[in-house]
């Protein structure tokens, strides 16, 4: 209850946002551990300095107190005018980690020692100097399929004296993807080709024609450059082959009735990756959704998001 | 979150610095075993550092600890009390070093530094000593920001640059709240018993006792007068009185049977009735002062005759002298108002006028005899004073600091045989002369005139003095033997007169300064800045408090001094965030945009608007209008590019002048 309400305020105030520029309206500020007991050694020289009598131990009494509120102000100014933008994105299977990266921009003044974390998660120390950018990547654990958003951002400071800690909870609009976990599956849930469900593990390039060479384009599988051509000083290019005589192989999610349907989606994914591994070309259909024949990284990448999307709203 | 987080290399320095430089004022006090184990502490740690080393095991470090322990009550004796904790407080500092690895343990570290920067303040309360304090929390600060950055590239001197501009910052703050923050009494007693003896009166007198302390410069108090202060001649500073004699040495005492209720009254109970006598004769002239005392480890002070105060933390003494509840370890001061006509409210009867009478059985038999004659000579005790007093003026008596020893019964010896005496000769023996001529008398003991310093006095130890009092027409009058002597003693004070006698072998203490005119205003404003120091900041107490605020808000109550406390902090941060956090010092601009900046508009003031902005245009542009300027334009142009574009990284701060230098150059040659 308090925890939504808090929430429902945090959402208010702070938006969620590609970019997001700290300033007194995000950053909080509390004395952190040590300062309390900063605090509680210039209250015994207080008691110290009156039954002393002596001024001068109050004085230094004072001058902590002075300090402290001092620390206030720079701690404060530590994090202010600092502007975080959602950078790239690096996807994940369910059960492992992705990653999202976090731009840190500093324009007026340098941020030192800054520690970043989702929220539960190790921290991360960066400092940026003035006018510089600094991209920070921070793994977040992936536990369900889909688009997932990260929990804000705490971006914490205790610099420069460490007596107090400034943070704020920034909320930066950015998506990490987790992919299904691959599963084994018994039978490939493929139909096309030669109308053989299961290719041969063996299935060889041999097996397909080969049909000429193309310019290299980002993104190509390595397995299929013709690395001897390149050594000889050819250029780096790619082999083309023919698409089997069999036909193109759809990757079906109708074809795995009666199973889950993430447990489908896991089985399609383990047989995506390990086309992908053959280097063999493939297509995959699901339910408004459809990925034409391709192959290499980005086919795989491709197909990973399709599944990992599957039965989104958008 | 289970990282150790190290203290960085670059802040390992800060640290040992402040270890050293807050435990230095300890070591030089405390017993040598501490510098000992700092050394030994220091020399592990950089053995460890260079890895010749393991950091010690918990049993070595137990050990250590225990040893600190078993030396701390062998050196004190206790391990509780001020000097034995200090001592304790820094060993426990140094050995917390020694286990230094992690951010938690410098944090320690850092806490015990404050600590011991408070021990510091404890034995070390000068001017200087607060500065050097405000250094050690600078060094405190400057390993505080060091151990929050981690960055393995953070510049060591920067940590010291951000400490020293917040404290600047605190500074303000920490002002405001000295003079607000009310002062309250002790809230339980805490006593420094820095037995360190220290010269001064004691609380007996014996021949050669005062003439000792002549030969100390050191200040026993400062006096500021409101309005007028008395002529030298009147500057008789009563400390003590001692009424009973044994044959050689004058002691303080009170008539058998009377406690402390009867000689002392310090503001609680009923008043007694020679209290309220004397309140009852309080009136005519007053000389009204402040007393800033110097430590003395006595309860007596000094005041002109007949001191009335507010008897707080002090009392009146039935003999009209103040006392202090407690010995003067620190600084005290307290405000006096003396009302010489006061006296005739005193009262001399029956066991205390026996007193006053009394002297040893025996002894002394001539000055007995010679008594005894001016008895019968003078009836009136008045006339018998005069003559006494003549005596000493027209027998060859001498005013020497050196008298020659006197054995056996030494009023006689002194008054028939030597005559050569300092002022305790003169008050001993006069003051027996009256008892046995049938007056009741005492010596008082105290200082004697004192030097003008700006708006106050200072009074030395070689103003120290004795005299006598002799009950005359019902109250006590002072007489000085000395004066009749060495008038001049009185009136120039003891330095002018021992330099007129010639024999100035004062060379030590104030005497070799007098020599040196320079050296002699040095020490006189040194002693002005310290006077000032003692006054408004060790001195400034509950009472000084209270009258400063009374100026500053009209009257004093709880809700006025807690909203001037507000509202002054509350502006003051204000301003300070307006400094810290203001855009205009974050100015982006690199340090050679700004150059440039510069120039353009020095060459816009002389009339030459440049509208591109290019070293080359600055070049052909000052060329064109000033030929005379092209060379030192010139030179400035290849410096400004070679900086710009051919360094890789930002130029350093001898490269950035000698830039400035070249644009001076080539702004000079432009009036040519």
């Amino acid at each position: 209850m308090v925890r939504n309400a808090w929430q429902r305020w945090l959402d208010r105030r702070l938006p969620r946002a590609r970019q997001v520029r700290l300033d007194q309206r995000g950053i909080f500020i509390l004395p952190s551990g040590y300062g309390y007991l900063y605090l509680l050694v210039a209250v015994l020289l207080f008691f110290g300095g009156i039954n002393y009598e002596n001024n001068l131990i109050l004085g230094l009494c004072f001058l902590m107190i002075g300090l402290f509120v001092v620390a206030i102000l720079h701690t404060y100014r530590n994090l202010s005018g600092l502007t975080l933008r959602a950078g790239g994105a690096r996807s994940g299977f369910v059960g492992g980690q992705g990653s999202l990266e976090v731009v840190l921009i500093a324009r007026r003044r340098g941020h030192r020692a800054l520690w970043l974390r989702w929220l539960e998660q190790t921290a991360q120390e960066v400092s940026v100097e003035r006018n510089e950018e600094t991209g920070l990547w921070l793994n977040l654990p992936l536990t369900r399929r889909g688009a997932r958003r990260p929990p804000r951002l705490r971006v914490e400071s205790r610099y420069p004296l460490g007596l107090l800690r400034a943070w704020s909870l920034v909320a930066l609009d950015q998506v990490c993807l987790a992919w299904p976990r691959p599963q084994q599956g018994a039978e490939c849930p493929a139909r096309g080709g030669d109308r053989e469900r299961r290719p041969a593990p063996a299935a060889q390039n041999g097996s397909e024609e080969f049909r000429g060479l193309r310019g290299y384009v980002p993104g190509d599988a390595l397995t299929q450059v013709d690395w001897k051509g390149y050594a000889r000083g050819r250029g780096l290019n790619v082999k083309l082959f023919d698409e089997p005589a069999s036909g193109r192989l759809w990757l079906r999610y109708d074809l795995l009735e009666g199973v889950p349907v993430e447990q489908r989606l896991s089985i399609l994914c383990d047989w995506v990756l390990q086309l992908s591994r053959e280097n063999r070309p493939f297509a995959l259909w699901l339910p408004g959704a459809e990925l034409p024949p391709g192959q290499g990284d980005e086919q795989r990448r491709r197909a990973l998001d399709l599944l990992a999307r599957h039965g989104e709203a958008d | 979150m289970a990282r150790i987080y190290q203290v960085p290399s670059h802040a390992r320095g800060w640290l040992t610095l402040a270890i050293i430089a807050t435990s230095l004022p300890q070591l030089s006090d405390g017993p040598w075993w501490q510098s000992g184990l700092l050394l030994l502490v220091l020399g592990w740690r950089a053995l460890v550092d260079r890895q010749r080393l393991a950091l010690p095991g918990r049993l070595v470090r137990l050990v250590l600890l225990l040893a600190t322990v078993a030396a701390t009550w062998q050196s004190y004796g206790r391990l509780h009390g001020p000097e034995a904790g200090s001592a304790l407080i820094t060993a426990l500092f140094a050995l917390k070093y020694l286990e230094l690895v992690s951010k938690r343990d410098a944090y320690v570290l850092i806490v015990l530094g404050y600590f011991v920067c408070a021990t510091i303040l404890l034995f070390h309360q000068g001017p200087l000593a607060a500065l050097y304090v405000i250094g050690c929390l600078a060094l405190l600060t400057a390993s505080l920001a060091g151990i929050n950055y981690s960055d393995t590239h953070a510049r060591r001197r920067q940590h010291l640059g951000v400490a020293a501009v917040m404290l600047l910052q605190a500074l303000p703050l920490a002002a405001i709240l000295f003079v607000l923050v009310p002062r309250v009494a002790p809230l339980w007693n805490m006593q420094l018993d820095s037995g360190q003896a220290r010269t001064g009166m004691s609380d007996s007198m014996s021949p050669g006792q005062v003439s000792r302390l002549t030969e100390s410069a050191e200040l026993a108090f400062r006096v500021q007068f409101e309005g007028q202060a008395p002529p030298p001649r009147q500057r008789y500073w009563r400390g003590l009185t001692y009424s009973y004699f044994d044959g050689t040495t004058w002691r303080q005492a009170r008539p058998p049977g009377w406690s402390d209720r009867d000689t002392v009254y310090g503001g609680r109970g009923p008043q007694p009735d020679w209290y309220r006598d004397l309140r009852a004769a309080d009136s005519g002239p007053a000389w009204r002062y402040r007393v800033i005392m110097a430590p003395s480890q006595q309860r007596w002070l000094y005041a002109l005759a007949v001191p009335f105060t507010d008897l707080d933390g002090l009392a009146l003494a039935r003999d009209l002298r103040l006392v202090a509840d407690a010995p003067v370890t620190g600084p005290l001061s307290y405000r006096v108002r003396s009302v010489p006509a006061a006296g005739a409210g005193a009262t001399l009867d029956g066991a205390e006028r026996e007193l006053m009478l009394s002297l040893p059985e025996q002894g002394n038999a001539r000055a007995r005899r010679l008594a005894g004659e001016w008895r019968r000579r003078y009836r009136q005790d008045d006339a018998l004073v005069r003559a006494a007093l003549d005596y000493f003026r027209q027998q060859p008596f001498f005013y020497t600091l050196e008298p020659p020893p006197v054995t056996g019964d030494t009023v006689d010896r002194f008054l028939f045989d030597t005559r050569r005496g300092f002022c305790e000769h003169y008050a001993s023996s006069f003051t027996f002369l009256m008892r046995a001529a049938g007056i009741p008398a005492r010596v008082v003991a105290g200082y004697q005139g004192g030097e003008a310093n700006g708006d106050y006095l200072q009074v030395r130890q070689y103003d120290a003095h004795a005299w006598s009092e002799v009950w005359l027409d019902g109250r006590w009058q002072r007489v000085d033997p000395t004066a009749a002597v060495a008038p001049e003693r009185i009136e120039l004070g003891l330095r002018q007169t021992l330099r007129n006698l010639g024999a100035d072998q004062d060379g030590e203490g104030g005497g070799a300064f007098n020599r040196v005119p320079l050296l002699f205003q040095l020490q006189q404003w040194a002693d002005y800045v310290d006077f000032n120091w003692q006054k408004w900041v060790l001195g400034y107490r509950q009472d000084q408090q209270r009258a400063f605020l009374e100026r500053l808000l009209g009257a004093v109550t709880a809700t006025r001094i807690a909203l001037a406390l507000l509202v002054a902090v509350l502006v003051t941060t204000a301003l300070l965030a307006l400094l810290v956090l203001s855009r205009r010092r974050d100015d982006p601009t690199r340090p050679l945009e700004r150059e440039f900046r510069r120039l353009r508009q020095a060459l816009r003031r002389r009339g030459l608007e440049l509208p591109e902005a290019s070293s080359a245009a600055v070049q052909s542009a000052v060329s064109g209008r000033w030929p005379g300027a092209a060379t030192a334009a010139g030179h400035w142009r290849r410096y400004f590019e070679y900086l710009a574009y051919r360094l890789d990284q930002e130029p350093s701060g001898g490269q950035l002048r000698q830039l400035a230098r070249r644009r001076r150059a080539l702004l000079r040659a432009l009036g040519r």
